[in-house]
């Protein structure tokens, strides 16, 4: 087991301030704090070559979770066991085993090239200079980089900079990936060069890559495994395929209709989400999905028919939003 | 171009900071051969050395950790194999080295041009004792520059109290005077702070004016500050740790 995580708990204390000047003195005065819990009681545990998406919505706790594991945040109580090592103790062995992205925070020197950030990273690594070569190289020719990386990184576009941060996160071979929202705000092709380098990394290098964002993309791409959490708890840990058929109790048709159709006539077929003559979206339930195809094939002028599974997408907003009812 | 011209701003700051005081003292001695207890040629020497002991003992780049820690940006730190102490102290010595070397070029360039009464140290157990007083004010102020960097874990506002900081260093550490023309119960204050020891201690054994009882006993109360202050970095730096929250922008 290469990460174990067992009821972990992190709170906040943050300060409130009313707003205005009266609001700012009392503050001064008398400061006010209230407790946030960030993560309440979350275990899981992952293996070793593993790629596990994590997913939530904003505020949800994921990005707390993953700096607990990264060994950034000090957890109010729980424990954690990363290859063996306690992460809050940010030993010197376990952070050359990890490596954190963060698609919102730079790591790279803002005024000097890529190419400096990288051999700065070999000196902290400890990386041989053999070793070195060969992997800057490889990644460097993955990502086609190769004229950019004398390039000051201030002046390198979105994608490029990801491009680079990916790769001086990798320099060092780690055996655990931390990636935060590593696509947001990316093209679509820079998305996939992205998922194509994590998804080869992790082939080659048996590394364990866990995973938050946003982008159902990314989960369908990369993670055969999700974990679900909403509010500081999990909600759901189990594989993708599952997790639509479990929450899933309905398929989608999709109707392309031949000529109009008074709405009110699917009612017999199932729930008409969506109408936009002649295209027509009904959900059915799981089990008579094919009873109403074939009902549908028989009483409507149907031109084209297609029966699927429903989005990942509304399925996991299905799920924030009962969850917050 | 915009680095070399802030580079030649900041060296002409330096060196106009310490023009101010000396002729300051030029003007005050003007007339008088004696002055609190100094002659023109020791007050002179005393201002031209702040300077060079500002670049040595004064000059730091962890004016930066409070917003480092406030922004978030402290988590590129956390998360790599650094220590962070060690890796400040690396920087300041690089920072430090780089500083004298530009300071001793600019006083060798004030010696010709004014051509000051100065007065040369020749005792080695003097120049010893003032190096190692010189190693203890950058032990102290690199630690105590720290502390206040550490601020930042718990609140937004790092530069207010550092502010304050430079104001009483200004006073109490000897830059712009020597300490002992105070009136002595000044003098005994600014004695039982950890300041005295960054610039007034060692220019004051550099200058020969200290009897060797006294430059062992500063040497001594100057561990026992190091020891402290050594201490508490360490100790806020763990607390400071448990709430840091890894937020920002």
């Amino acid at each position: 087991m290469a990460i174990s995580v067992s009821h972990l708990v992190k709170h906040y204390r943050i300060h409130k301030k009313e707003p205005g000047f009266l609001g700012s003195v009392s503050s001064l005065l008398s400061p006010h704090y209230e407790q946030v819990s960030a993560v309440e009681d979350i275990s899981f545990s992952i293996d070793e070559g593993e790629l596990v998406g994590f997913i939530g919505p904003n505020g949800a706790g994921k990005t707390t979770t993953l700096k607990c594991l990264t060994g950034l945040l000090y957890p109010t109580s729980g424990s954690i066991d990363i290859l063996g090592y306690i992460p809050y103790e940010r030993k010197t062995p376990y952070l050359k085993s990890i490596t954190l992205v963060m698609g919102q925070k730079n790591q790279l020197w803002w005024d000097l090239p890529a190419a400096d950030t990288f051999l700065l990273n070999k000196e902290i690594y400890e990386i041989p200079d053999v070793q070195y070569k060969k992997t800057l190289a490889e990644y460097v020719e993955l990502m086609e980089v190769e004229n950019l990386i004398n390039v000051q990184v201030r002046k390198l576009s979105l994608g490029e900079r990801m491009k680079m941060e990916l790769i001086a996160a990798l320099l060092h071979k780690p055996k655990i990936l931390f990636l935060d929202e590593p696509t947001i705000g990316l093209d679509v092709v820079m998305q996939k060069k992205i998922r194509d380098f994590i998804r080869i990394y992790n082939k080659q290098n048996r590394s364990t890559v866990l995973l938050t964002t946003h982008y159902m993309e990314d989960v369908r791409q990369l993670a055969s495994r999700i974990i679900i959490i909403d509010h500081g708890k999990l909600l759901y840990d189990g594989k993708l395929d599952k997790l639509v058929k479990q929450y899933a109790s309905y398929k989608i048709l999709s109707i392309i209709l031949g000529s109009y159709i008074h709405p009110d006539a699917f009612k017999e077929i199932g729930d008409l989400v969506d109408y936009n003559f002649p295209r027509a979206i009904v959900r059915v339930p799981r089990g008579g999905s094919n009873m109403a195809a074939a009902q549908l094939l028989q009483k409507f002028p149907v031109e084209d028919l297609n029966i699927e599974e429903p989005n990942i997408e509304d399925i996991v907003r299905d799920i924030f939003t009962k969850i917050q009812k | 171009m915009i680095y070399r011209l802030n580079f030649i701003f900041w060296r002409l700051r330096v060196v106009m900071q310490i023009l101010v005081v000396y002729f300051l003292w030029l003007a005050l001695f003007s007339g008088r051969n004696e002055l609190f207890g100094y002659n023109q040629s020791q007050m002179l020497t005393y201002v031209l050395l702040t300077s060079l002991a500002r670049s040595i003992i004064l000059s730091t780049t962890t004016m930066e950790i409070g917003s480092i820690i406030n922004q978030g940006n402290l988590s590129n730190y956390l998360i790599r194999p650094i220590n962070f102490f060690r890796y400040y102290i690396a920087r300041d010595i690089a920072d430090k080295s780089l500083n004298v070397l530009f300071s001793i070029g600019e006083i060798a360039l004030l010696y010709v041009l004014l051509r000051p009464d100065i007065y040369i140290q020749s005792d080695v157990t003097m120049i010893a004792y003032g190096t190692l007083a010189v190693c203890i004010g950058m032990t102290l102020y690199f630690y105590f520059s720290l502390l206040l960097g550490f601020l930042g874990f718990w609140t937004p506002d790092v530069w207010g109290p550092r502010f304050l900081s430079f104001v009483i260093m200004e006073f109490f550490a000897g830059g712009l005077f020597p300490l002992d023309i105070l009136p002595a119960p000044l003098f005994a204050l600014s004695k039982s702070l950890p300041f005295f020891y960054f610039i007034y201690f060692p220019i004051k054994i550099y200058l020969g004016q200290l009897p060797i009882q006294e430059i062992i006993r500063g040497i001594f109360l100057g561990s026992v500050w190091v020891g402290v202050l050594w201490c508490a970095a360490r100790m806020v730096w763990q607390k400071g740790l448990r709430v840091y929250t890894a937020e920002g922008k």
